[in-house]
């Protein structure tokens, strides 16, 4: 293999990456100030292209698709903040057992219901919004105008993510509650409003994500399946609740999807994140940036 | 005139097995109240339910002549009412400073005070204001403890409750921190204080109440408990 090809390779590997970054970051956004994972985070994200499609295609125009992504973030955020409120937040009121096994299986139940709502209301079929890009060039390297987007999109916003977690009154206080829920609360903040506002977060980032990856996923309504489980296999490799670790992860995810695909074959490119992931437990079992909890 | 008082409270973690029963205690105004007794009396469930943390299924909890016995946390802060955690309030991961910016959450939005509290509480912890930007987690128990104690100060709350702040230091450093907190009651806060170390609480107390299986045995001012801590002691060793 030559030298271009190779970094072909590595550029989609790092953009691919960089997109399922996204996935992960709203997974573990959540979990770390409520404890709960989220298993419907996939269908966020189809709801997320859903809307970006139904935009696109009615309202305002290819053009406009940056706009369209805002609208299916919001949107996404408000279905989140819902869901949360209605569902969710009836476990962490007063004193009640079992909670987590709870939210699992409402979380789960959701998926399904979702992904079946889908399927009645869209049919079984794929929609493909328009191009957000023409096809373009990195250097001497020709790249997918869609992909090039959705990389730039989704950098954006982690870094507006990242920013605001670390700058922000607010984002200190969802640090608080991700590291005292306890502590936090002596502080004067409101942690139940903060899990409503946690859980549109984290959902809205996959709902952005969904938007921006809509040309390049297409949209149906199991889209949202794929950058699930590239999530979760991120956050696994990274180690739950560590911010860098994901960006480390999800690149490290992206390569090795795309130098898999190019060195093996691309027919096995679902397995790939799976060896990775299979390798970093073996030798580091709490994940790569994990740290192990003290049990005495 | 008590600032605040419970008057017959009942209260439990699970429905049926209450842990406080019928309490009734009264806390007057810029004195220190301390509250003794052995492990599982229910000494820590009684700041709990004043907080919020913990609605009790009978009684009422006064406030400055309003009831707080429904009100979450969040609402007490805004009351004027601190509370330091048995366990460390603090958050191991963010910086002294950041920790100290928290306490003042109710007041986020005045830059003002904000600067002048932060100073005021880096004149009493000379040590924690070497240290501003390190994490947390990297201070040793004491510390610790003096930031939770700063963390909560910062809001200048009119009565600060004090969960066991003795617990696991060395001797020198609890005399320390019970220094500060006579330190702080003098400027105006009234403290409420849980401890195991019972001679240390009935040193700084104004008033004391001694729980004993979730109900008050003997209440009243310190004086009353002089003759009797030894034997109080004694009970309270022989049924930890």
């Amino acid at each position: 293999m030559d030298l271009h090809l190779f970094s072909q390779f590595l550029i989609s590997g790092l953009i691919m990456g960089v997109l399922y970054c996204l996935m992960s970051m709203g997974i573990n956004f959540i979990y770390g100030i409520m404890k709960v994972i989220n298993w419907s985070m996939g269908e966020f994200f189809m709801i997320g292209a859903f809307i970006q499609y139904l935009l696109l295609e009615s309202f305002i125009g290819s053009e406009y698709w940056y706009i369209g992504v805002i609208i299916s973030a919001c949107a996404v955020f408000v279905l989140g903040a819902l869901v949360q409120v209605i569902l969710i937040k009836p476990m962490f009121v007063g004193i009640i057992e079992a909670k987590m096994e709870y939210v699992t299986i409402i979380t789960i139940a959701l998926a399904i219901f979702l992904r079946n709502l889908a399927l009645l209301i869209g049919g079984p079929y794929i929609y493909t919004p328009p191009d957000y890009a023409k096809p373009t060039q990195l250097l001497t390297l020709p790249l997918s105008g869609n992909r090039l987007v959705a990389f730039i999109g989704a950098l954006v916003l982690l870094g507006l993510f990242y920013f605001f977690i670390k700058k922000s009154w607010t984002g200190k206080a969802f640090q608080g509650v991700a590291q005292n829920r306890a502590g936090v609360q002596t502080s004067g903040v409101n942690v139940l409003r903060y899990d409503m506002l946690a859980f549109g977060l984290g959902t809205a980032l996959a709902g952005a994500g969904g938007a921006l990856m809509a040309p390049i996923f297409s949209v149906h309504p199991l889209c949202g399946l794929a950058p699930t489980i590239r999530g979760f296999e991120i956050i696994v490799i990274a180690g739950l609740g560590s911010i860098p670790g994901i960006l480390v992860a999800g690149l490290l995810l992206g390569f090795a999807e795309s130098l898999g695909s190019a060195f093996i074959s691309p027919s096995f490119v679902d397995i790939y994140g799976f060896i990775l992931l299979v390798i970093v437990l073996s030798i580091k079992p709490y994940g790569m940036f994990g740290k192990a909890e003290r049990t005495v | 005139m008590a600032m605040l008082y419970m008057e017959n409270i009942t209260v439990g973690y699970v429905e049926g097995i209450d842990i406080l029963r019928n309490v009734s205690i009264e806390i007057e105004k810029n004195k220190i109240t301390g509250i003794i007794g052995a492990n599982g009396s229910g000494k820590s469930t009684l700041l709990k339910t004043i907080f919020g943390f913990l609605h009790p299924n009978k009684g009422k909890i006064v406030f400055k002549d309003k009831e707080i016995d429904k009100s979450r946390p969040y609402y007490m802060k805004e009351m004027g009412i601190s509370y330091m955690l048995q366990e460390y309030s603090t958050f191991p991961e963010l910086s002294i400073n950041d920790n100290l910016l928290l306490g003042a959450w109710t007041f986020r939005k005045d830059k003002k005070r904000i600067k002048k509290r932060l100073s005021e509480i880096y004149e009493i912890f000379p040590v924690l204001a070497e240290r501003k930007a390190l994490k947390a987690g990297n201070l040793s128990g004491g510390q610790l403890r003096m930031l939770s104690v700063g963390k909560e100060i910062m809001s200048e709350p009119e009565l600060l409750l004090i969960d066991e702040p003795s617990v696991g230091l060395q001797p020198n450093i609890v005399t320390e921190i019970y220094d500060l907190l006579i330190k702080i009651s003098k400027q105006g806060t009234t403290i409420l204080i849980v401890d195991q170390n019972m001679l240390k609480a009935l040193e700084v107390s104004d008033n004391m109440y001694m729980l004993d299986m979730g109900q008050v045995k003997q209440g009243g001012p310190k004086e009353d408990f002089k003759d009797s801590i030894r034997e109080l002691i004694k009970t309270s060793l022989m049924a930890d």
